[in-house]
């Protein structure tokens, strides 16, 4: 058996464990201190680890200080979700096509995407911002959207091609011989074999969408209201003080979505990423 | 039903050419197997007839109508799957349906048409199940059933049966010989198995690296395999060449000396032979006697299977031979026979691997 560890074994990758997951949470957690912190306590020296003052005052005022708060979390979602849907509308098709036929630049075209990842959206953000004021769509929802729509697609369509290519193609054969046209099969026997990889691809961009609109907000978009969260955080940095335990009571609250699709979702994503890795 | 003509068929898949020039006549409603080795073109050949692959050249007819630049669905075929491709994710009702859905025929006509498949397949309890939760002679019948129920012209197999047990591929064959004569369709059937090719076709298409060894009937192939390749491929165990060399030879048959100086007349058409020949006589290990002069044959192993006991030997010279003999012949292993074979019975290919034909033989139509 390959599951079979010794007691030291196992008391290693615990600890191995343990101290990984320290390094990734340990923000968090401190994000989450802070928050439960009053203010004045936050700068007192010595460090106080722990203290009797802890209240969740922050997590009430916070939507006093920055009245659209709300407004930011859903204007996220909003972006996340738009971007996640309008990615799969391009991805599913493309992805498909570079997994099963054959046409001309297909491997090259392949390596330009790949390529195109390498870029960060920083390095094109004077072009794009040309673009898009070409196109008068600076200070809309679509100023955060369409870039990141576009910097999403090639990571889609590498991550959709390699599970749709694992679909056996006598399926396709077989359906191809009865009469149904590629549309057809795609619909009725690629995509529902696809499921856990569209699920994986799709939490995958929702996930990128949801990190990289920082950037795209603030360069491209002016207007408060339209603002996604990580841009409104900075609306707790007043003109006298920063308050900091606010604003690390609505990051955790605005990361909070994220988080809880990821718990929910974390079977597939598992799933998927591994799937045809062995013979089931 | 109709016909099926294959026209000077040649298929290369860029430098390499793995069709030769295939032409075939297969009449309506006949059972026709194409074997050979893995590698021969046979798969190749029936996904060209099925519109999944294009020939290079050459023309394909089903009742007599030109279908090489139609797809698949206009030829009037259907085609049952090596691995069955079952969609997973549909029931087997939906996975025998699928065809007709395509079709969008009116859901009384389909389900009707596919109670009727499932009810020649017994498969009508299991219509609700996932293909899943099937065992795999039922996976097949559900693959045929989605071909069955579109009534297609032209029935293809791709080697079926290649992914059951033994068992129940002997039982699978009896079904699809029955379901022939219930369809009383014409069927094309892809195998690398001798006996499946033996059992259930009414014809046989031997190819090897590409082209057309023979086309016959099964006892056609047994009695008068025109070449080396047919008589080596058909039969079981496979049969013994034995080398030999012609001491004299004329029209009516032929003077030999096998490999240990033992004589034999063979009745064949030899007119092409002259005294000095190197040839090759076939002997099928079933007509082999024992004490009769011929060959001395050290036995390596012997298999005792009740009904008959198999010997595998060696000749003086190293060559293998094998002898089918009654179950309670008088044999030890390690010992040594005189096995022998009626001349009638043999077989004689020339340096070419070109049999002479036989003239005592039964004459198979």
């Amino acid at each position: 058996m390959m599951d079979r560890y010794t007691k030291l074994q196992m008391v290693g990758i615990y600890v191995a464990v343990a101290i990984f997951l320290t390094f990734m949470l340990l923000p968090f957690f401190e994000m989450f201190m802070a928050s439960l912190r009053p203010l004045e306590h936050l700068f007192r020296s010595p460090y106080q680890f722990w203290s009797d003052d802890f209240s969740f005052q922050a997590y009430r005022d916070m939507w006093v200080t920055v009245p659209l708060l709300g407004r930011y979390i859903l204007n996220s979602i909003f972006i996340s979700l738009s971007v996640t849907a309008m990615t799969m509308v391009f991805v599913v098709p493309a992805a498909y096509a570079y997994a099963r036929l054959e046409f001309p630049f297909k491997n090259i075209t392949l390596g330009i995407f790949l390529g195109v990842n390498m870029f960060t959206g920083a390095v094109l953000l004077i072009p794009l911002y040309r673009v898009l004021r070409s196109l008068g769509l600076l200070n809309t929802y679509w100023a955060m959207i369409v870039p990141g729509v576009a910097f999403l697609i090639p990571t889609g369509i590498w991550l959709l091609r390699s599970y749709l290519a694992k679909i056996p193609r006598e399926l396709e054969e077989a359906a191809f011989v009865d009469g149904a046209s590629r549309l057809y099969t795609l619909r009725r026997v690629v995509l529902p074999l696809a499921v856990p990889g569209l699920i994986v691809v799709s939490v995958a961009v929702f996930i990128g969408a949801y990190a990289q609109q920082f950037l795209f907000a603030i360069t491209f978009n002016q207007k408060r209201e339209l603002q996604p969260l990580p841009a409104g955080l900075f609306e707790f940095i007043g003109y006298q003080d920063v308050t900091w335990n606010q604003m690390m009571a609505a990051a955790l609250v605005g990361v909070l979505p994220v988080m809880l699709i990821f718990l929910f979702l974390q079977k597939y994503l598992v799933a998927g990423l591994t799937a045809g890795a062995v013979k089931e | 039903m109709a016909t099926l003509d294959l026209l000077s068929i040649s298929k290369s898949f860029g430098a390499a050419k793995v069709l030769h020039d295939i032409s075939l006549a297969i009449e309506d409603r006949e059972f026709v197997v194409f074997v050979g080795p893995s590698g021969c073109g046979k798969s190749t050949l029936l996904r060209i007839i099925a519109g999944l692959e294009e020939a290079t050249s050459g023309q394909i007819m089903i009742g007599g109508e030109d279908v090489s630049a139609a797809p698949p669905v206009e030829r009037g075929i259907s085609m049952v799957f090596q691995s069955y491709a079952l969609y997973p994710h549909l029931s087997v009702y939906e996975n025998i349906a699928f065809p007709l859905r395509v079709q969008k025929l009116p859901q009384v006509e389909m389900d009707e048409r596919v109670q009727r498949a499932a009810g020649i397949l017994q498969l009508t309890d299991k219509l609700d199940l996932k293909p899943g939760q099937l065992s795999g002679g039922q996976r097949q019948r559900v693959a045929i059933g989605r071909s069955i129920v579109r009534n297609p012209k032209v029935f293809l197999f791709d080697e079926p049966l290649s992914n059951l047990d033994a068992a129940l591929r002997g039982d699978m064959r009896v079904e699809l010989s029955q379901l022939h004569r219930q369809l009383d369709a014409t069927m094309v059937y892809v195998t690398h198995d001798q006996v499946e090719a033996m059992t259930m076709a009414d014809r046989i298409v031997v190819l090897n690296g590409g082209r057309v060894e023979q086309f016959g009937t099964p006892m056609e192939l047994y009695h008068h395999p025109r070449t080396k390749f047919v008589a080596s491929f058909i039969g079981q165990p496979n049969m013994n060449l034995v080398p030999a060399t012609v001491v004299a030879a004329d029209a009516s048959g032929a003077k030999v000396a096998l490999e240990g100086g033992h004589e034999m007349v063979l009745p064949v058409a030899a007119g092409t032979l002259s005294s000095g020949d190197k040839v090759e006589v076939g002997i099928r290990p079933e007509h082999v006697e024992q004490d009769r002069p011929g060959l001395d044959v050290a036995v390596n192993v012997l298999e005792r299977l009740g009904g008959t006991s198999i010997v595998y030997g060696s000749l003086q010279d190293g060559a293998r031979f094998c002898a089918s003999l009654p179950g309670d012949a008088v044999i030890a292993e390690g010992g040594s026979v005189h096995l022998g074979v009626a001349p009638e019975a043999c077989h004689l290919f020339d340096a070419s691997g070109d049999v002479l034909r036989r003239t005592s033989a039964p004459e198979i139509q």
